[in-house]
């Protein structure tokens, strides 16, 4: 299901990392839009900087300075002109990620580590005051994921298809309109790989999720309504197979 | 939110955390005994002093002053003053039943009247009592509770009786020394003092015990009065009976004091009344009834009073005496009233200027200030060495911190500020600070209250004897938990792991989200 209108663009991103006296540079002036229910994957190589743009959509990092134009607008709002305090919000109301190793804090239970995400945006007075309800929405969207009857588990004691949905679980407890997803079956097994897809496709359907997707597979790729080649910090020209390469 | 949930699941399931805890657990139960033993010391000490001295004394050494007991009426008038009371301080040797000889201070007392101004009454040992002593009560040692063997025909009441009037029962004056003195008898871990019976073989093959009991015997005590220079006038010898012994709970004075009736000494040191003589002008006279030369007499010309060294006062309830300022202010009333009776004695008694009236706590000013010099310095040390906490805690936090460092890029990823990630390992420390410094008291006080105890088990068990009544004054060692300075080290225990943990906490929220994330 697609709508019209970027609800999240990028423009001439370039990201330069120093490994000691070295410059690497990973972006080399790269340009994406998603729009509103969209779901893209951005298709490319180890080292071809998926993740880095992934990190810089979401907020975690800002692209480099001093390039012509260089922006990314998240409704319209450019994210370089945010405060720290901003970003954070925008990560806490706005933005879900997943990532390939799960991430989850090994202390704390299935439950716990979905409504930690809750606890980081309402702060102390407000969980308190909304515990009940983001309780019921945890509990919810675990059963969603087949998972009601672990929530009392440790992510110790879960296989890694589980870990996976939990992850996601805690990404769309805050319900937020833009899910960036990295590798999230890069870690799985195909068949279990397929069914955290699934889960992903049934819950843009059901929630209206703008899904931002990174893979190195073609496989996994072909499930977005669209992919992005990524090759040398940018995107891979017209006709390179895969490239802009809208779904049907 | 989230900082105090992962505070507690940090707790609870990490090891480094405990580490943490121990360090600041030890170092604030350490300060705290430290503290209570040596802020104990001081405040026994503190009313030990008073114990056998007083609060105020008027005193005159070697030759002493007459008139006392207008002086004691005259304080004993002032609403300030609860009682007066003579006393005759000197040095002297006594010889015991075994051949022992001891220098001691013999201090010549009017039982009921230096109980008034004393601890005495409650210092007389041998006396009857109702119930054991708190550790005395399986083994009951303690012949006082009667039982069968020598002491059980004892008649504690006349013994009591006969240590507060040091007197026999036959009115005869007698001595009461410390019980210490003698070294005949053996203070056992509860406190209870068993008098030595030592196992000897009779002729005919038997076993036969000495009982050594002071109480039962006399002793012989010589003194040397003194002139107005200091000057020894002539050795006094006297065999005097034993009344009883007393038991003050401080080392020097059970073991080199005795008491002895007030007259007694007087005597003995040639401080009693006296008819005062004039040589006659020629050695001859003529008698005019037989009309020969016969020898001549002395002309008694007057009465030389009695005379004392010491004259004790006590203040009246109300009067806090503990505080310097109010001991001094009652000392310079008792100088106040001295002078009057100086005034009204001119030339018969050592004058205002020169009499020494001094407090208790003048009397032990030197030892007070050792004690409070003693225990800053230790408070000192200690500290510094518990400061080194603050780094064992940084160091622990800051290994933590590289541990959770994927942690942090999570909560960040999921929203969490700089400064929420710092607060959240502010928290835990706090929290380990907390929980450390509540062990630390808890294991402080466990200590306090039972340091007698564990102090005897050490020597029981490992022959560790660290406190050694003959170096440290008390035959207990003093305790005092003050709870004030108890939550003083309290709050310093949780600031430190505050202050321990806040370079960690800066640098898990400065920490780029990015880094943490793909930390492995």
């Amino acid at each position: 299901m697609t709508e019209t209108g970027p609800i999240i663009s990028a423009t001439n991103l370039h990201k330069t990392y120093k490994m000691g006296r070295v410059k690497v540079p990973v972006l080399r002036g790269l340009s994406v839009s998603a729009r509103k229910g969209e779901w893209v994957a951005i298709l490319g190589a180890s080292g071809s900087g998926k993740s880095t743009l992934l990190h810089l959509l979401g907020g975690l990092d800002r692209p480099d300075r001093g390039h012509k134009d260089t922006a990314i607008h998240f409704e319209g709002k450019p994210l370089g002109k945010m405060s720290r305090h901003e970003l954070d919000r925008y990560r806490a109301t706005q933005v879900g990620f997943v990532f390939q190793f799960y991430h989850l804090l090994p202390e704390l239970r299935v439950l716990e580590n979905v409504t930690v995400g809750a606890m980081v945006r309402h702060g102390l007075t407000g969980f308190l005051g909304a515990k009940h309800k983001v309780n019921r929405r945890a509990t919810e969207l675990l059963d969603a994921f087949g998972l009601g009857h672990r929530l009392r588990h440790r992510p110790g004691e879960l296989s890694g298809g589980e870990r996976q949905r939990v992850a996601i679980a805690r990404a769309l407890i805050n319900q937020p309109r833009l899910l960036l997803a990295d590798e999230p079956t890069g870690n799985l097994d195909r068949k279990t790989g397929e069914a955290i897809l699934d889960s992903l496709a049934a819950l843009r359907e059901k929630l209206a999720l703008t899904v931002v997707m990174v893979t190195h597979d073609q496989h996994v790729a072909d499930r977005a309504d669209r992919v992005i080649r990524l090759a040398d910090g940018v995107v891979a020209p017209e006709g390179v197979p895969g490239a802009e390469n809208a779904s049907p | 939110m989230y900082q105090l949930l992962l505070t507690r699941k940090y707790l609870t399931s990490k090891v480094m955390p405990l580490l943490a805890m121990a360090a600041v657990t030890l170092s604030v139960a350490t300060v705290l005994v430290t503290w209570s033993v040596m802020g104990g010391f001081l405040n026994t000490l503190l009313s030990s002093g008073r114990t056998l001295i007083g609060d105020v004394s008027i005193h005159w050494p070697n030759v002493g002053f007459p008139y006392y007991d207008d002086l004691i009426e005259r304080l004993e008038a002032d609403p300030q003053v609860a009682a007066a009371a003579p006393l005759i301080e000197t040095f002297g040797v006594v010889a015991l039943p075994d051949d022992q000889v001891h220098g001691v201070v013999v201090k010549g007392v009017d039982g009921p009247s230096y109980a008034r101004v004393s601890g005495f009454d409650d210092s007389v040992w041998w006396r009857p009592i109702d119930e054991p002593l708190r550790k005395d009560r399986e083994t009951r040692e303690d012949p006082r509770l009667g039982g069968e063997g020598y002491h059980a025909g004892t008649d504690w009441n006349a013994l009591l009786e006969s240590g507060l009037t040091l007197s026999e029962p036959d009115g005869e004056a007698a001595v009461v020394p410390g019980i210490e003195l003698s070294g005949w008898n053996f203070r056992r871990a509860s406190g209870v003092y068993v008098p030595g019976a030592p196992a000897m073989s009779s002729r005919d093959g038997r076993t036969d015990y000495l009982n050594l009991f002071l109480p039962d015997g006399e002793l012989t005590l010589h003194l040397m009065p003194l002139d107005s220079r200091g000057r020894g006038v002539e050795t006094v010898t006297r065999t005097v009976p034993v009344a009883n012994e007393f038991h003050s709970g401080i080392f020097e004075a059970d073991s080199r004091t005795m008491f002895a009736r007030l007259d007694l000494i007087q005597r003995m040191m040639k401080m009693d009344a006296a008819e005062k003589i004039v040589a006659p002008a020629s050695p001859f006279v003529f008698d005019p009834a037989s009309g020969e030369l016969v020898q001549a007499q002395p002309e008694v010309v007057g009465v030389d009073p009695a005379r004392v060294t010491t004259v004790l006062v006590r203040a009246a309830e109300g009067v806090p005496v503990e505080s310097e300022a109010a001991i001094a202010a009652f000392r310079d009333r008792v100088a106040d009233i001295y002078a009057e009776f100086a005034e009204a004695h001119q030339g018969e008694v050592p004058s205002s200027m020169s009499i020494l009236v001094r407090s208790w706590r003048d009397q032990n000013r030197s030892m007070i200030a050792a004690v409070e010099k003693e225990t800053g310095l230790v408070l000192f040390v200690f500290g510094l060495v518990c400061f080194t906490t603050v780094f064992l805690v940084l160091a622990i936090f800051w290994s933590m911190v590289s541990e959770k460092t994927k942690d942090i890029g999570i909560l960040r990823s999921l929203g969490g500020s700089t400064a929420g990630i710092a607060a959240l390992w502010l928290q835990y420390g706090a929290a380990v600070g907390t929980v450390g410094s509540g062990v630390g008291l808890i294991a402080a006080w466990l200590v306090v209250r039972n340091i007698n105890e564990i102090h005897e088990w050490l020597g029981q068990n490992l022959g560790l004897v660290i406190w050694d009544p003959a170096v440290y004054y008390f035959f207990e060692i003093p305790s005092d938990m003050d709870w004030s300075k108890a939550a003083t080290v309290v709050v310093a225990g949780v600031l430190t792991c505050l202050i321990g943990a806040l370079i960690p906490a800066v640098r898990a929220g400065a920490m780029d989200p990015v880094r943490a994330l793909r930390f492995e």
